[in-house]
């Protein structure tokens, strides 16, 4: 078994399919990760079980990738409370989470707003604009800069979780451009498209984040690393304070001007 | 049936024979003094920029490892706040450790008595009335020394 926990996620998954429909029954989204370097171990780690559950999905994975030979399992390793399963952030934390809210409600009005857009109208290439305004500055210059520059740096550089969050961002990004190419030349169905596409890669990442890879950090941070990722967040918050009211106001007038002309349209 | 006070019901803790402790002596983890938050001030030392722990008197006495967990690396003040007097010179105190000596975190570590909610409550006063906002984290310890809830509080 020990073989199979140092081994990336994707070759087990390649090898023995049956591992990815388990691990999505435990909640755990390897299958659709496009990287999927993460090894057996640290995934299991990563997500923070119950010792009961840990100890049932090993011995289910080795019941697939080993059936009939008698393996040794690991002992489940978790011995933390059980109140540390609960979701708590740290503030840093609870700060980001408090932004992918933000960008949640974007992402909500964003499919009315393709719905009824028309790449002939200057009004409609307008709003879209607003739309790519929005994503680049809030959710990607500030909010994943925030991640990027200061978050993950506190962690080591390697890991193929951050790789994989990476990889996420840098997808988000090139919908984005492509989106922005798109509207340049008024080709309105390549603007939705790739609208879709960062909404779709968005919304999966910030559950990620928020039910994986948060948790996962707070476990890790010592107080000392929250005590300074707060004071740098802090630092960012207030460079970027007034760009962030606009963008926190712009996101309700849209959230108020979808729902108008949904209403005018019935 | 039980009754009065849960921060001063009397109670013993029957130990059989002694749980396991390392061998030789342990060495403290406290770089400072005085400690009390009565006798310490947000100008010493070594308060600037330090991750701090105010904890409730009884909590170094009930927890067996205190040092190791919660002391290494971190200045400390401490108070009781059942029976501490003039405890608005302790919320004064606290606001210039956020603002003046510029902490980086607190944790408070309290007793699960009820009275013992008060160094919390303390803390969160300040750092409402702070202009400087810091990470405060709560732990709260059992009479036997045990951790029931270690969480990040909101200011």
């Amino acid at each position: 078994m020990e073989k199979y926990l140092r081994t990336p996620i994707k070759e087990i998954i390649g090898k023995h399919p049956p591992v990815g429909a388990l691990l999505e029954e435990y909640n755990i989204g390897c299958v659709p990760c496009s990287v999927g370097t993460c090894l057996l171990a640290d995934i299991v780690e990563i997500h923070n079980l119950s010792p009961e559950d840990e100890g049932r999905l090993m011995a289910r994975i080795a019941g697939i990738v080993a059936p009939g030979r008698v393996v040794t399992l690991p002992e489940p390793r978790n011995l933390r409370p059980e109140a540390s399963r609960k979701l708590s952030y740290s503030p840093p934390m609870k700060a980001l989470v408090e932004e992918h809210r933000q960008i949640q409600r974007f992402l909500a009005v964003l499919p009315a707003v393709l719905d009824r857009f028309d790449a002939r109208s200057e009004a409609d290439r307008d709003l879209v604009r607003g739309g790519l305004d929005f994503i680049r500055s809030y959710a990607d210059r500030f909010h994943h800069a925030k991640e990027e520059d200061i978050l993950f740096a506190s962690f080591d550089p390697g890991l193929d979780i951050l790789k994989a969050m990476r990889e996420d961002h840098e997808r988000g990004r090139a919908h984005v451009r492509a989106a922005g190419e798109a509207l340049a030349r008024c080709d309105g169905e390549g603007t939705a498209a790739n609208l879709r596409g960062y909404a779709g890669v968005l919304a999966e990442h910030i559950k990620k984040e928020d039910e994986i890879l948060y948790p996962w950090m707070d476990r890790n941070l010592s107080v000392r690393q929250v005590g300074e990722l707060f004071a740098r967040f802090a630092a960012v918050d207030e460079r970027f304070a007034e760009d962030r009211k606009k963008y926190e106001s712009y996101v309700v007038w849209l959230e108020h001007a979808t729902t108008e002309s949904i209403s005018e349209v019935r | 049936m039980m009754s009065g006070c849960p921060g001063s019901r009397t109670m013993t803790f029957p130990k059989d024979g002694g749980a396991e402790v390392p061998a030789g002596k342990v060495p403290s983890q406290l770089r400072q003094w005085p400690i009390q938050m009565h006798l310490v001030s947000p100008s010493a030392p070594y308060f600037q920029g330090a991750d701090v722990v105010l904890a409730a008197d009884c909590v170094p006495f009930a927890m067996g490892d205190f040092h190791s967990s919660y002391l290494k690396g971190k200045a400390l003040a401490i108070a009781c706040p059942k029976l501490d007097g003039d405890q608005e010179i302790y919320v004064e105190k606290l606001r210039g450790l956020f603002e003046d000596a510029k902490i980086n975190s607190l944790t408070v570590t309290i007793m699960q008595v009820p009275c013992c909610r008060g160094l919390l409550g303390l803390a969160m006063q300040a750092l409402k009335a702070s202009s400087r906002k810091v990470p405060v984290k709560s732990v709260i310890v059992s009479l036997q020394g045990e951790v029931l809830q270690e969480e990040w509080a909101s200011a």
